[in-house]
């Protein structure tokens, strides 16, 4: 507690001494929005005294609506995870309690503007913490999100563009030791493609029924499955496109049949994120799991991982 | 104690029937083991055991005639043993469950340290802190627990203990040993934080014994094979898991002997143990949950990761033991104060 309560201390120090207002980069003069951007030996040496602490991740969202999207597609499976930022975007991976689904989430640095990161850095949020902050933002909201060197605390700033509304939240953030999973590339027997509500639909449907849902591919198209104590049901897709509605096609790619069974509980799960995204896609490979992905703008993703369940049938 | 009509004890089957199908439900799919010839180093804790099961039946005989309900239930508590009938009925009721088990050559611990290393289960469920001595990759406790009790199944990893405590297995089992295990006795003033710290000072047992009896600090008791006691550990006798024992297969249940069993001969409801087999049935079914481990594996840590979580580990252990310190000194100076001033 000590130490964090002596930084915080000098960072008041230094903000009263320079006068600088939180949200500077808009308002400050262009020689101090260059000196919170001089690298940190420099910037010591400069301020010999205080430990001097600046800005280092800095990342605006054109709508906070993204944001609160992902979040709130992944805050049922997830707890609490890092965001790994780096220069080339914000990363989130986590599994979820039971080690079945994993999600994995980037967000390109071309998704923001502008985008700044000067060093990794995780940054270990609560996601429920956060939901309560998000939830103050308005889904036009320009969306900032700031950190300063080894942070406490990730700030975020939400911008209204219609009136001059400025909102201003600092998250605590947490020390999170998490196993970080290597997913290796694979070149997937079925890649289906479909509406994102199609998907949904499938999944709330059969869900009444079972708890889990087998997914067969053949060139016939694309079988989902269930059977359970008051009955059977199946649904089949086949590919077609539909020049008025592109939104609305279905593209089946098969290299090899495919059969393999889910627990649908995580696949409704993995439909709150069908906002995000108008087609998801879906990417099976007989005995591995499942990858479910929302493109989203700028090359960012969110991907979910499912581990197949496995029967005994010989 | 429950029993049926005729008198005969079926709180175990009730228990392993309940439990098991508990388990199941959870989509879990157990494996039972059970204990075989203790291991000759163990008749000495038998024979404590055994005496304690003496002293309790003398007591409920005590309780019995002076003493209240509660006192009775205490005591017959404590005499519950388990019988070779026990085993073979809760065996039999297993076969018919469709549930594999497999008795072990000795200390049932080690044979499922076995599997689970082989890879042909996950984990050993178990409340014996035994089981990581014989080096089972992951090790749950309160497993069976009952739901009212709300307490969380633990899941104890050894590589991430060994690598907390910053041991080898060698070292951590020698540990266990001068902790207390079920083979020695424990050496009399050596207690949790004692035994952690003359481990790490002298790194093996035979340099603490040579200590102990240079110094004549602690008495070492005599009869103390200590040696003996690790070899239990290392080499415990055990079915290899490729052995053909340990092929095992979950099938359907038996419905019509379940019922014979446990409702003709046992008393059970019917309704009951229909209902029961038709949830196992239905695990059958429905197929097995893997895990992203057996797909994915996990990164390793880089270096410069590790140094940064210890250093703030140990940040952690620190700022805890200055709150305690504090904390104590306010207690302190709280009582130093005469009461009733403000």
């Amino acid at each position: 507690m000590p130490e964090a309560s002596s930084r915080n201390s000098i960072n008041a120090k230094y903000k009263t001494r320079l006068a600088i207002p939180p949200h500077f980069q808009q308002t400050t003069p262009a020689k101090i929005t260059k000196l919170s951007r001089t690298p940190r030996s420099l910037a010591a040496f400069c301020f010999q005294e205080i430990s001097f602490s600046y800005t280092l991740l800095e990342a605006r969202l054109e709508q906070a609506d993204l944001l609160k999207k992902v979040v709130d597609a992944i805050k049922d499976l997830v707890q609490d995870c890092n965001f790994d930022c780096n220069d080339s975007g914000v990363a989130l991976q986590a599994m979820d309690n039971s080690h079945v689904a994993l999600v994995s989430m980037m967000l390109k640095a071309e998704s923001f503007s502008p985008y700044r990161c000067d060093r990794n850095v995780a940054l270990g949020v609560n996601l429920t913490s956060l939901t309560k902050v998000l939830r103050a933002a308005q889904n036009e909201d320009i969306l900032t999100l700031k950190a300063e060197d080894a942070p406490d605390v990730l700030n975020l700033v939400f911008e209204s563009s219609a009136s001059d509304r400025l909102s201003e939240y600092d998250l605590k953030l947490m020390d999170i030791d998490q196993e970080h999973l290597g997913i290796p590339d694979t070149e997937y027997a079925a890649t289906i493609s479909m509406p994102s509500t199609e998907f949904k639909r499938i999944c709330m449907d059969l869900m009444a029924l079972s708890e889990s849902v087998s997914i067969e591919a053949s060139k016939d198209g694309v079988k989902f499955t269930c059977a359970g104590d008051i009955g059977n049901g199946a649904v089949t897709l086949r590919s077609h496109s539909n020049v008025d509605k592109p939104d609305l096609d279905v593209d089946i790619e098969l290299t090899e049949p495919v059969s393999l069974t889910f627990s649908l509980k995580y696949l409704v799960n993995f439909c709150k994120a069908a906002g995000l995204s108008k087609s998801v896609k879906l990417c099976l490979s007989n005995e591995v799991p499942l990858l479910v992905e929302y493109a989203l703008a700028g090359s960012s993703y969110l991907r979910f991982y499912l581990a197949p369940k496995i029967g005994d049938e010989e | 104690m429950l029993t049926n009509e005729d008198g005969e004890t079926t709180s175990h089957l009730m228990g392993m029937f309940y439990r098991t199908l508990r388990i199941v439900d959870n989509g879990i799919k157990p494996l039972y083991v059970f204990d075989g010839a203790p291991p000759k180093l163990k008749s000495g804790e038998l024979a404590k055991r055994f005496q304690r099961k003496a002293e309790a039946t003398e007591g409920l005989e005590e309780a019995k005639e002076t003493g209240t309900a509660e006192d009775v239930e205490k005591f017959s508590r404590r005499t519950v043993r388990v019988t070779r009938e026990h085993n073979a009925e809760c065996q039999r009721l297993l076969k018919l469950m469709g549930i594999p088990f497999i008795i072990a050559p000795t200390e049932a611990e080690a044979q499922c340290a076995v599997l689970a290393r082989a890879g042909k289960v996950y984990a050993a469920a178990s409340e014996d802190m035994d089981t990581l001595c014989f080096d089972s990759p992951v090790l749950l406790r309160h497993l069976t627990f009952s739901e009212q009790r709300k307490e969380p199944i633990q899941e104890i990893f050894v590589d991430k203990v060994l690598e907390g405590l910053n041991m080898d297995r060698k070292q951590f089992v020698d540990l266990c040993i001068l902790l207390g295990c079920d083979y020695l006795d424990p050496v009399p003033k050596v207690g949790p934080s004692t035994a952690l710290k003359l481990i790490r000072e002298h790194k093996t047992l035979e340099n603490f014994v040579e200590y102990a009896q240079k110094t004549g600090k602690f008495a070492i008791p005599e009869d103390w094979p200590y040696k003996d006691a690790r070899e239990l550990f290392f080499n415990p006798d055990v079915r290899p898991a490729d052995h053909e024992d340990c092929e095992f297969k979950w099938d359907a249940p038996d419905v019509d002997g379940l019922v014979q069993f446990l409702v003709t001969e046992k008393g059970f409801s019917e309704d009951r143990v229909r209902a029961g087999a038709a949830r196992l049935q239905k695990q059958l079914k429905s197929g097995q949950q893997a895990r992203l481990e057996g797909f994915f594996k996990p990164v390793p840590k880089t270096e410069e990761q590790v140094k940064s979580l210890k250093r703030k580990n140990e940040a952690k252990v620190e700022e805890k033991k200055k709150k305690v310190k504090e904390e104590k000194k306010e207690k302190k100076q709280a009582k130093g104060k005469p009461r009733g001033g403000a």
